[in-house]
C-alpha cells in the first residue's frame, strides 16, 4: 500500500503502529483477527439476536437437519437438537457462554498474575527466592488437570469452571510477569532512570509496564486457547455447565449418544471450537512473527 | 597472481519501499600475498562485501557484479556446491567478537579437531586419526601462540577471555592453510597488549606462509600501520583505493581527507584540546540514500554535479571517484 | 582553585561463588585515591577487569563502596542519594541503544529526566529540552522521534543530552566514545571541548584509545586489577612512565 508522496516526509511511526503494518501484511493472522473480532462480536451480543430461544423445545421439529440437506428449513439454518432446540441459537448463546467465559478467566488471571508477578519481580532476596520457586512448582501440573482438580473441590457448574481456569492459568502469567520484570530490571535504561531520580513506583508505570505489554499479548493469545479447551472439556466432562446451558462442551456431551442419528448436533459445535480455536492461534502466530519483524531492519 | 578480482559488486536489498543498494559499485582486487584494508564506518558496507566473497549473505541479497573472479573462476556463475568447495578450501574468516562465533556447546578441542580438512590425513590409518588430530590442533596452538594447551583445549568458550578466543580462531583459520585470511574488525573486542601480539602474528603469517590478508576495520590507525594496501569505503561507494602510504599522505577524496583530519594520530602539529576537523552531519541511513555521490550532502566542495555518481579515476595505482578531488600534496606534507 | 573532585581510599570488593558452598572474595577496587579539578579532564585506562567500570559506577552512586571517602568541592558526597547528586555528576553507557527506553519518544524521555529531579514548569522544560538539543547539533524534531530512529552517534547525543540537561559539574564517559565510528567521535569530541571551555565542566574520560587520552585528558589513571599503577599528568605518564605494566600499555599504541 504505497502512499503518494510528494514531499519527502518522515513518518515517526510509534512502536505499535509498526507492529500493526508488520502483522497486516500476513494474511492468515488477519483472517484469524476478523474471525475473533466477528466471535467477539458474537459473544457479546447473541442474547439480542439468536433467531430462536435457545431454551424453547419443539417436540414437533425433533432432531432436525440442517437446512442444506434434504428435509431442513431455512427457519432452523443449522437444524435442531433431540429436545428440539434451534441449534443455531444455542450455538450463538455457547459462544458468549464458552469463549466469553475464557476471555473472563484470562483477564481475571491476567489481572492477579499482573499483580503478584509484580510483586514477585520486584522483591529481591530469599522471601522472594522461595515464592518463585513454589509458583515455578505449580507450573509443573497441566492446566486442564489443575483445573479438574479445582471443579472437583468446589462443584460442578460453570462458575466454578470459571474459577477453576482462572487459577489454573494464573501460575503462567505469574510466570512471565516476574520474569519480564526481572529481564527489564536488568536493562540499562533502568539503572538511567534511577541516576535520573526515579523512585520504584515511577519505574514500574513509566519503564517496566510498556515494556510488559509485548510477552503479555502473546501470552495472553495461548492462554486463551488454553482456556478455551478447558472449559469445553470441563463441560464435556459433565463437570462444567450443565445442561440444559448450551455451552459447546456439554452440547457435545449431550448429543454424543444420538451421534448416529444427527452427527451435525455433535459436529457443528465442534468445528464451532475448532474455528475459535484456529483463529485465536493464527493471531498469536502473526504477533510473534511481527514482533521478530520489526525487531529487524 | 591476481587472488581476487571484483568488479562493480552491487548488493541490494528488496524491501516494499523499493530495492536498497547497500553496496553500489564496488571494485576489489588482491594480489596473493597482499595485506589490503578495508576502511569503512557503520553503514559502508565493509561486513556485506566480506560476507558476500565468502558466500553466506542471507538469501533476501541480490548479487550483481560485472567480474566476480577468485584465481581467475567467476564465482557467481559456478554452481553453488562448486562455490563452496572453492571458498571452504581456499578463504577463511575471522570475526568480531570471537567468543560469540565459537560454538558455546564443545570444548575447544573439538572445535579445533574438527576444523583440520581431511585431506591433511591422508594416509594416515583410521585408528590414529583422531591421536593425530589431537596433536595438529596442539600445534596450531602453539603456532598462534597459546603455550598451555592442555587447559586451553579442555575448556569452553565461555571461559577463556576474548584475546585468547580470537587466536583459537585465528589457529581454526589457519588450520586448512588458506590463501586469503579475511578479517572484520578482529580487534574491537581486545585489549591493546592482545590486539599488538595479534597485527604482529597476521604479519609473521603473512610473510612466512604468503597468505594475503582483507583486514577489515573502522579505525584508521589500525589499518595504517599493518596493511600494504587500503580501500576506503563509504556508505557502499568506493571512494578511494592505492597503497596505504600513498593513500594517507595524500587523500584525493574528501571522504579521505576528513577521515585522516579527525584523527589525531595523524595531525602531529595539533595542539592540545583544539577541535578535530569533522564532516558535518552523520552518515545516511540505508533508507535515506542519497543519490550520486554519497557523500554529496556533507561533502565541503560539493557542487551541482556531484548528483551523479562520479566515474573512478586512476592514477599511478592510485584510485579514486570523485568530481573534484583535491591536489596532490607534496611528500613532505 | 579548590579541587571539584577528592577521592580517598577507595575500596570495593565482590563475592563470587566458586563453587557449591564457597565465595570468594574479588577486591576489584583497593585504595583509589585521585582529584580533579574543574574543566580539566582526566583518562583512567586499564584493561578489562582492571576496576574501571567499577570505579566509574562508586562515582555515580549505582554501587556503594566499601570504604573510602568521594568528596565534592570539600564536602563530602553520598553519591547514592540521587536527587542531589544527579544535579553534579552524570554518566554516560557505552551502548547509548541499550541506554534508552525504547517505547519512549526522545522529548517523553527529557522530560521525565526533568521532572524526576528538578522543580519547573512544561513551558520552562520545553525551553531547555530545545536548548540542549540545539547545542548538541539535534533539530527541535528529533523530539518527537524514537530512540530505535536515530544512528549510533546521534544516539550518543541523544544520551548526552540526558545527561546534560541538569547542567552538572562532572560528567563520566564510561567507554562511551569507543564504539563510534572515528568521524563521528571527532565531532562529538568536538562538542565536548567546546562545552568544556564555555562551561567548565570536569570529564571523567574511561577509554582505550591511547591517542585521544593525549589529545584530550589533562591527567591520566593507569588501574590494573584495582590498583593505581600510575597517576599524574598525561605528558609525564606518556613520556616516561613507571611501572612496568603502563610502559607496556603505552608502547603497545605504537604498534597498532
Amino acid at each position: 500500500m504505497k502512499k503518494l508522496r510528494l514531499y519527502y516526509e518522515e513518518y515517526n511511526r510509534r512502536p505499535y503502529q509498526l507492529l500493526w503494518r508488520h502483522f497486516v501484511t500476513q494474511q492468515f493472522a488477519l483472517f484469524g483477527l476478523l474471525s475473533l473480532l466477528s466471535l467477539l462480536l458474537i459473544a457479546i451480543f447473541s442474547p439480542l439476536f439468536t433467531p430462536h430461544d435457545p431454551y424453547l423445545q419443539n417436540s414437533a421439529l425433533l432432531n432436525q437437519v440442517p437446512s442444506w440437506q434434504n428435509g431442513g428449513q431455512v427457519a432452523y439454518p443449522f437444524g435442531t437438537d433431540d429436545l428440539g432446540r434451534d441449534l443455531l441459537s444455542r450455538l450463538m448463546l455457547g459462544c458468549s457462554y464458552t469463549f466469553g467465559t475464557a476471555l473472563l478467566a484470562v483477564f481475571g488471571s491476567l489481572a492477579a498474575g499482573l499483580l503478584l508477578g509484580g510483586l514477585a519481580g520486584m522483591s529481591k532476596g530469599v522471601k522472594s527466592s522461595i515464592f518463585n520457586h513454589l509458583l515455578d512448582l505449580a507450573l509443573t501440573i497441566p492446566s486442564l488437570l489443575f483445573a479438574i482438580v479445582i471443579v472437583a473441590v468446589l462443584g460442578p457448574g460453570l462458575q466454578n469452571t470459571l474459577w477453576a481456569v482462572m487459577l489454573a492459568l494464573l501460575p503462567q502469567f505469574v510466570h512471565a510477569v516476574r520474569h519480564e520484570i526481572q529481564h527489564q530490571l536488568k536493562q540499562d535504561y533502568v539503572i538511567a532512570y534511577r541516576l535520573d531520580g526515579a523512585n520504584n513506583l515511577q519505574i514500574l508505570w513509566s519503564v517496566i509496564l510498556p515494556g510488559l505489554w509485548e510477552p503479555l499479548t502473546l501470552l495472553f493469545t495461548m492462554a486463551l486457547s488454553t482456556a478455551i479447551l478447558d472449559i469445553a472439556a470441563i463441560g464435556f466432562l459433565g463437570l462444567g455447565a450443565q445442561a440444559p446451558t448450551p455451552e459447546w462442551g456439554t452440547m457435545i456431551a449431550d448429543a454424543l449418544d444420538a451421534i448416529y442419528l444427527a452427527p451435525w448436533t455433535v459436529a457443528l459445535p465442534g468445528l464451532l471450537i475448532f474455528i475459535t480455536v484456529l483463529s485465536i492461534n493464527l493471531v498469536g502466530d502473526g504477533l510473534r512473527v511481527a514482533m521478530k519483524k520489526r525487531r529487524e531492519i | 597472481m591476481q587472488l581476487l578480482d571484483i568488479r562493480n559488486l552491487t548488493l541490494e536489498l528488496q524491501t516494499p519501499d523499493g530495492a536498497i543498494r547497500a553496496v553500489d559499485r564496488v571494485n576489489l582486487t588482491l594480489k596473493e600475498g597482499e595485506v589490503r584494508g578495508l576502511v569503512g564506518e557503520s553503514g559502508s558496507g565493509k561486513s556485506l562485501i566480506a560476507k558476500a566473497i565468502m558466500g553466506v549473505l542471507h538469501e533476501r541479497w541480490r548479487i550483481t557484479a560485472d567480474r566476480f573472479h577468485w584465481c581467475g573462476e567467476d564465482l557467481l556463475r559456478l554452481p553453488y556446491q562448486k562455490q563452496r568447495q572453492i571458498i571452504s578450501r581456499d578463504i577463511a574468516m575471522i570475526y568480531q567478537e570471537p567468543s560469540r562465533s565459537m560454538d558455546p556447546t564443545a570444548p575447544i578441542g573439538e572445535q579445533l579437531a574438527e576444523s583440520i580438512p581431511d585431506h591433511l590425513l591422508q594416509g594416515v590409518s583410521w585408528w590414529q586419526r583422531s591421536y593425530f588430530r589431537r596433536k595438529k590442533a596442539e600445534a596450531l596452538l602453539h603456532k598462534v601462540g597459546i603455550r598451555d594447551h592442555k587447559a586451553v583445549l579442555s575448556s569452553y568458550p565461555y571461559q577463556l577471555s576474548e584475546g585468547v578466543c580470537q587466536k583459537i580462531s585465528i589457529a581454526m583459520a589457519i588450520a586448512k592453510d588458506p590463501k586469503l585470511l579475511i578479517a572484520d574488525e578482529p580487534t574491537t573486542a581486545l585489549e591493546s597488549t592482545t590486539q599488538s601480539q595479534l597485527f604482529r602474528m597476521l604479519a609473521s603469517f603473512n610473510q612466512l606462509r604468503g597468505m594475503s590478508v582483507l583486514l577489515i576495520s573502522h579505525e584508521l590507525e589500525t589499518v595504517a600501520r599493518n596493511t600494504d594496501t587500503l580501500s576506503v569505503l563509504y556508505c557502499g561507494q568506493l571512494v578511494e583505493a592505492g597503497e596505504t602510504k600513498d593513500v594517507l599522505q595524500s587523500p584525493r577524496h574528501h571522504y579521505t581527507d576528513a577521515l585522516v583530519r579527525s584523527v589525531p594520530e595523524f595531525q602531529p602539529d595539533l595542539g592540545f584540546k583544539q577541535p578535530l576537523y569533522a564532516l558535518p552531519g552523520s552518515i545516511p541511513t540505508l533508507q535515506h540514500l542519497p543519490i550520486g555521490c554519497r557523500l554529496g550532502p556533507r561533502c565541503p566542495n560539493a557542487r551541482k554535479e556531484c548528483v551523479k555518481t562520479p566515474v573512478p579515476e586512476r592514477q599511478q595505482n592510485h584510485h579514486y571517484s570523485c568530481h573534484f578531488p583535491l591536489q596532490q600534496r607534496g611528500s613532505d606534507e | 582553585m579548590s579541587k571539584l573532585l577528592e577521592v580517598k581510599a577507595l575500596s570495593k570488593s565482590y563475592q563470587k561463588a566458586s563453587g557449591l558452598f564457597k565465595s570468594e572474595k574479588i577486591q576489584a577496587l583497593q585504595d583509589i585515591s585521585f582529584s580533579l579539578n574543574a574543566g580539566e579532564t582526566l583518562a583512567i585506562l586499564g584493561e578489562n577487569g582492571s576496576g574501571k567500570s567499577t570505579l566509574a559506577k562508586l562515582l555515580v552512586g549505582i554501587e556503594q563502596p566499601d570504604s573510602g571517602e568521594i568528596f565534592y568541592a570539600g564536602q563530602p558526597l553520598n553519591c547514592q542519594d540521587y536527587g542531589k547528586t544527579n544535579h553534579l555528576i552524570r554518566y554516560i553507557f557505552q551502548d547509548p541503544a541499550r541506554s534508552l527506553n525504547p517505547n519512549q519518544k526522545i522529548s517523553e524521555i527529557l522530560h521525565a529526566v526533568l521532572t524526576y529531579s528538578t522543580v519547573l514548569t512544561f513551558e520552562q522544560r520545553e525551553q531547555k529540552i530545545s536548548q540542549i538539543l540545539r547545542q548538541l547539533g539535534l533539530l527541535k524534531e528529533h523530539g518527537n522521534y524514537y530512540p530505535h530512529m536515530f544512528s549510533g552517534g546521534q544516539l550518543q547525543r541523544v544520551a548526552l543530552a540526558r545527561a546534560l540537561i541538569l547542567d552538572p559539574k562532572i560528567l563520566i564517559l564510561d567507554e562511551a566514545l569507543t564504539a563510534i565510528d572515528p568521524s563521528l567521535r571527532a565531532q562529538i569530541v568536538n562538542v565536548l571541548l567546546e562545552l568544556q571551555q564555555d562551561t567548565g565542566i570536569a570529564f571523567l574520560l574511561i577509554t582505550n584509545q591511547l591517542r585521544l587520552v593525549q589529545h584530550v585528558a589533562d591527567q591520566t589513571l593507569i588501574l590494573h586489577r584495582g590498583q593505581i599503577t600510575d597517576y599524574g599528568t598525561t605528558t609525564t605518564i606518556f613520556s616516561a612512565p613507571e611501572h612496568d605494566y603502563s610502559r607496556r600499555l603505552i608502547n603497545s599504541a605504537q604498534w597498532n
